[in-house]
C-alpha cells in the first residue's frame, strides 16, 4: 500500500486500532509500536511538533517515518493563512533551501516557544523563510566560477 | 543603594557626601571630615527580635567591609593572609563589626589615622604645573592597597568610598600603584592648572568617574591642552580598568581613539583593509540585530514597491557579502505569480588583495538562485567612493521594461566629508529613476562641527550599542562585532576631514537632505514593522529592543534611544 496523501484514515480507525493493539498486548504481533509504517505517518499527520519530533525518537521504522518532510510541511504551514504563493511553490523553495523540517527546527519553533503554544502566523513563516535562506546562502560552499 | 551609607562613613573616613555637592576644587583630604551626619543610634529591629543588639547603622558598614576585606584578600600582594586562615564562628552579630575592623587593620597596616583603614585618605599635594610623570611621586605616598575595588566591578557598584571628592580635571592620581594593583582611586584634588569650573560630582562611583574623565579630556583636546588631555587619557585607561562590561569596552576604545588624536597617530587602516571590515561586520551580522533589521526591512519596502513588475533590478551601493539578497530573492521566488526575472549590480570598494571579491559574492547569489528557480543576472562595480560612479556605467534599460530600486546600508553617511559628493550621488540616483530609494543609517548626530559635541554624542551612542551587545552569548562573534564597533569609534574621534568618514546623521537630517534634493518620503508599510518585530523575538527574547515608526521610517533602538533607521524614499513628483 502506498502512502497516499489521502486524509481518509478517520480518527475511529486510529482509535479502533488502539484498543485492538492495547487489548492484546501480550502475544500479539502487532503493537502499536510495529504498526505499518504508512499508518504511523497517517497517524502523525496528526500531531503537533513536539509530539512528531519525540516520535523520532521511539524506533527506528518511526524515526524514518517522522523525518518525512510532508509531516514537518504541515506542522509549518499549519496555522498560516495563504501567504500568497502556491503550496507546490512554497513546497520547491524551502525544500531547495533545506527542508521543512530545519525551518521548523532552526526557527519556527523557537519563535513559537515564547508566544501560545504552536501558533505560527504568516510573520513567523515569512521571517523564518528568510532566515533560512541566509543560512542556505551563508553554508554554501562557493563552488562553481562562472566564465 | 547609595543613600544610606554616605551617612555612615563620614564619621570615620572622611569622605565626601553626598550632601557636599558644592565643595570647591581645592580640597584635601581631612578636611572633608565634615558634613558629620548624625548617626542613628537605633537598633535593628529584626535581629533585635531574636535577641542581638546591633546597631543599623553597624550592619551597612558590616557589609562594606566584608566587601573590601574580600577584595584586599585578593589583591594581597604577600603571603600575608596565613593569620587569617582560622575559621571562626560568631554567634553574635554585634560582633562582626569589630572582628572585621581587626582583620582589615592587619591586612592594611594603616598609614593614616585609626580609621578602620578603609580608605586612604589621599593627601598628596601635587602642585599642577605640568609635573604629570607618575614617576616623581615618592613610593610611600602612593597607597599600597586598592582602595576601590580593583576587581572589575559591576558598573554602578559602589565601591570603596573614594576619600576626597573629584574633580576630573586634575592630575593624575597618586594613588596609582604602576604595574600593580588594578584599581584605583581618583583622588588628589590640586591647584588644577584649568580654570574651568570643576564639576564636582559624587565621586562615590568610578563608572561616574570614567565619564567625567572621557568629557573632560574631549574637551581639553578641543581646547587644544594637550598636556592635560595626556595626563587624562591616562587616568581614563585606569579608570577604564576597574569597570566591567560595556563601560569598560567603550571607555577603552574611546581612550584609545583619543589618544591617537592627541598622539596623531592615524588609526589603523581604516581606509584599506575592506576584507576585514567585510569579515567583521559578518560577526556584527550574527551578533545582533541592527544589519539584520535592516536588510529585512529595506527588503520588505522593495519587494512592496516591485509588485506586479516582471523584471526587476537592485542596485546596491553596500554589497560587502550579499547578506541581504538571499531573503529577497526567496521571497521573489514565493511571490503570487512567480518571481520575477532578478537583475543585482552590487557596487564595493576595492579589496585589498585585489581579488575580486564581488564577483565571487555574486556567482554565490547566482548559485542560490538557480536552487530556487529565480532568473538572475549580476554585475559588480568596484569603486572608491560612491561619489565616483555614474549613471552611464549602471547600463540602465527603460523603466518601462524594468523597475529599479537603490538600496544603501550604512553607506551615504561616508559622503558627507567630501564636499559635493552627496550630491552628486543624488543626482545619479535621480537618474536611476528608482521606483524606491532604501536607505539604513545609524541614528545619531557625529557630524557637528564642534568636537566636543560629536564626542558627547558618540560616547552616548556607542555606550548604548555596546550595552545592548552585552545581553549577547559571549563568543567570538561578539569580540568581533566590538571591534567592529570600535574601529567607527576610532574614525569618529581621532580623524578628521576626509578620512572622518563616519559621519552619522539622525533621520531628520537626512530627511531635509533627500527633501531639498527632489526626494519624497515612502512610508514603510505594517509588513515591515510586523517583520522586525517578529525578529527581535529571536534576539534575547526581544528583551531592551524596541522597533519604532517615525514618520514612516522605522527605528530600532536599545530602551529608549532609537540606534538605526530604515527609511525609503522616492522620486518627488516634480522630477
Amino acid at each position: 500500500m502506498k502512502r497516499s496523501a489521502s486524509n481518509s484514515v478517520t480518527n475511529s480507525d486510529v482509535s479502533n486500532k488502539k484498543m485492538k493493539t492495547t487489548g492484546e498486548e501480550e502475544g500479539s504481533e502487532i503493537g502499536f509500536a510495529n504498526l505499518d509504517e504508512n499508518l504511523i505517518y497517517e497517524v502523525l499527520k496528526h500531531v503537533d511538533a513536539r509530539t512528531l519530533a519525540a516520535s523520532s525518537c521511539v524506533s527506528k521504522i518511526w524515526h524514518r517515518t517522522a523525518q518525512d518532510e510532508r509531516l514537518w510541511e504541515l506542522i509549518c504551514t499549519r496555522h498560516w493563512a495563504n501567504i500568497g504563493c502556491s503550496q507546490n511553490q512554497l513546497r520547491f523553495v524551502v525544500l531547495a533551501l533545506g527542508g521543512f523540517k530545519q525551518l521548523h527546527s532552526l526557527y519556527l519553533w523557537p519563535l513559537s516557544s515564547p508566544n501560545q503554544h504552536g501558533r505560527l502566523g504568516k510573520d513567523e513563516l515569512k521571517l523564518s523563510l528568510s532566515l533560512l535562506s541566509i543560512r542556505y546562502y551563508e553554508k554554501m560552499n562557493f563552488v562553481k566560477r562562472l566564465p | 543603594m547609595k543613600r544610606d551609607l554616605h551617612q555612615f562613613q563620614a564619621p570615620n573616613h572622611g569622605t565626601s557626601i553626598a550632601g557636599s555637592s558644592n565643595s570647591s576644587p581645592a580640597v584635601f583630604g581631612k578636611d572633608k571630615m565634615m558634613m558629620v551626619k548624625e548617626e542613628e543610634e537605633e537598633d535593628d529591629e529584626l535581629l533585635g527580635v531574636l535577641g542581638y543588639k546591633v546597631r543599623s547603622s553597624e550592619m551597612a558598614e558590616v557589609a562594606l567591609k566584608l566587601e573590601q576585606l574580600e577584595t584586599m584578600m585578593g589583591n594581597v600582594q604577600e603571603d600575608g593572609l596565613a593569620h587569617l586562615a582560622t575559621d571562626t564562628v560568631h554567634y553574635n552579630p554585634a560582633e562582626l563589626y569589630s572582628w572585621l575592623d581587626n582583620m582589615l587593620t592587619e591586612l592594611n597596616p594603616p598609614a593614616t589615622t585609626g580609621s578602620n583603614g578603609l580608605n586612604q585618605i589621599n593627601n598628596s599635594f601635587f602642585t599642577g604645573g605640568g609635573d604629570y610623570d607618575l614617576k616623581a611621586i615618592p613610593g610611600s605616598a602612593i597607597c599600597q592597597r586598592s582602595n576601590s575595588s580593583s576587581t572589575p566591578n559591576q558598573y554602578n557598584k559602589r565601591l570603596k568610598p573614594c576619600p576626597s571628592p573629584d574633580s576630573m580635571v586634575t592630575s593624575p592620581s597618586p594613588a596609582v600603584q604602576i604595574g600593580g594593583i588594578v584599581g584605583t582611586t581618583v583622588t588628589t584634588t590640586t591647584v588644577s592648572e584649568s580654570t574651568r569650573p570643576l564639576i564636582l560630582v559624587d565621586s562615590q562611583d568610578n563608572g561616574v568617574r570614567l565619564v567625567h574623565a572621557l568629557m573632560a579630556c574631549a574637551e581639553a583636546v578641543q581646547s587644544g591642552n594637550l598636556t592635560l588631555a595626556e595626563a587624562l587619557v591616562k587616568q581614563i585607561g585606569f579608570l577604564a580598568v576597574s569597570q566591567a562590561g560595556a563601560m569598560r569596552k567603550v571607555a577603552t576604545y574611546f581612550a584609545e581613539a583619543l589618544a591617537r588624536r592627541i598622539y596623531r597617530l592615524s588609526p589603523p587602516q581604516t581606509q584599506i583593509d575592506h576584507s576585514l571590515s567585510d569579515t567583521l561586520q559578518m560577526h556584527f551580522y550574527e551578533t545582533c540585530p541592527y544589519l539584520k533589521f535592516a536588510h529585512f526591512t529595506a527588503n520588505q519596502a522593495i519587494l512592496e514597491a516591485f509588485e506586479g513588475k516582471k523584471r526587476v533590478h537592485v542596485i546596491d551601493f553596500s554589497m560587502n557579502q550579499g547578506l541581504q539578497w538571499p531573503a529577497l530573492m526567496q521571497a521573489l521566488a514565493l511571490r503570487e505569480g512567480g518571481p520575477p526575472s532578478f537583475r543585482l549590480t552590487g557596487i564595493g570598494p576595492p579589496a585589498a588583495d585585489n581579488s575580486d571579491h564581488l564577483h565571487e559574492v555574486g556567482c554565490k547569489l547566482a548559485q542560490l538562485a538557480e536552487a530556487i528557480h529565480v532568473e538572475f543576472e549580476y554585475r559588480g562595480f568596484v569603486a572608491n567612493s560612491l561619489a565616483d560612479l555614474d549613471a552611464a556605467m549602471l547600463e540602465l534599460r527603460p523603466s518601462e521594461t524594468e523597475a529599479v530600486a537603490v538600496n544603501s546600508v550604512f553607506e551615504l553617511h561616508k559622503l558627507l566629508g567630501r564636499p559635493g559628493a552627496i550630491e552628486k550621488v543624488f543626482g545619479v540616483v535621480k537618474q536611476i529613476k528608482p521606483v524606491i530609494f532604501t536607505v539604513v543609517e545609524q541614528e545619531s548626530s557625529h557630524n557637528g562641527p564642534v568636537f566636543l559635541d560629536r564626542f558627547t554624542e558618540s560616547l552616548h551612542y556607542y555606550s548604548t550599542l555596546f550595552d545592548s551587545l552585552e545581553g549577547a552569548p559571549s563568543s567570538q562573534d561578539k569580540v568581533m562585532s566590538e571591534v567592529y564597533l570600535g574601529k567607527q569609534i576610532c574614525n569618529l574621534v581621532a580623524c578628521e576631514g576626509a578620512d572622518r568618514v563616519e559621519r552619522h546623521e539622525t533621520l531628520s537630517q537626512w530627511s531635509n537632505r533627500f527633501g531639498s534634493s527632489g526626494f519624497a518620503p515612502a512610508h514603510l508599510g505594517s509588513n515591515a514593522f510586523k517583520q522586525a518585530s517578529t525578529l527581535l523575538a529571536l534576539f534575547n527574547g526581544g528583551e531592551g529592543y524596541r522597533v519604532e515608526e517615525n514618520n514612516g521610517c522605522l527605528m530600532l533602538g536599545w530602551h529608549t534611544r532609537p540606534l538605526i533607521t530604515t527609511s525609503a524614499w522616492k522620486l518627488s513628483a516634480v522630477h
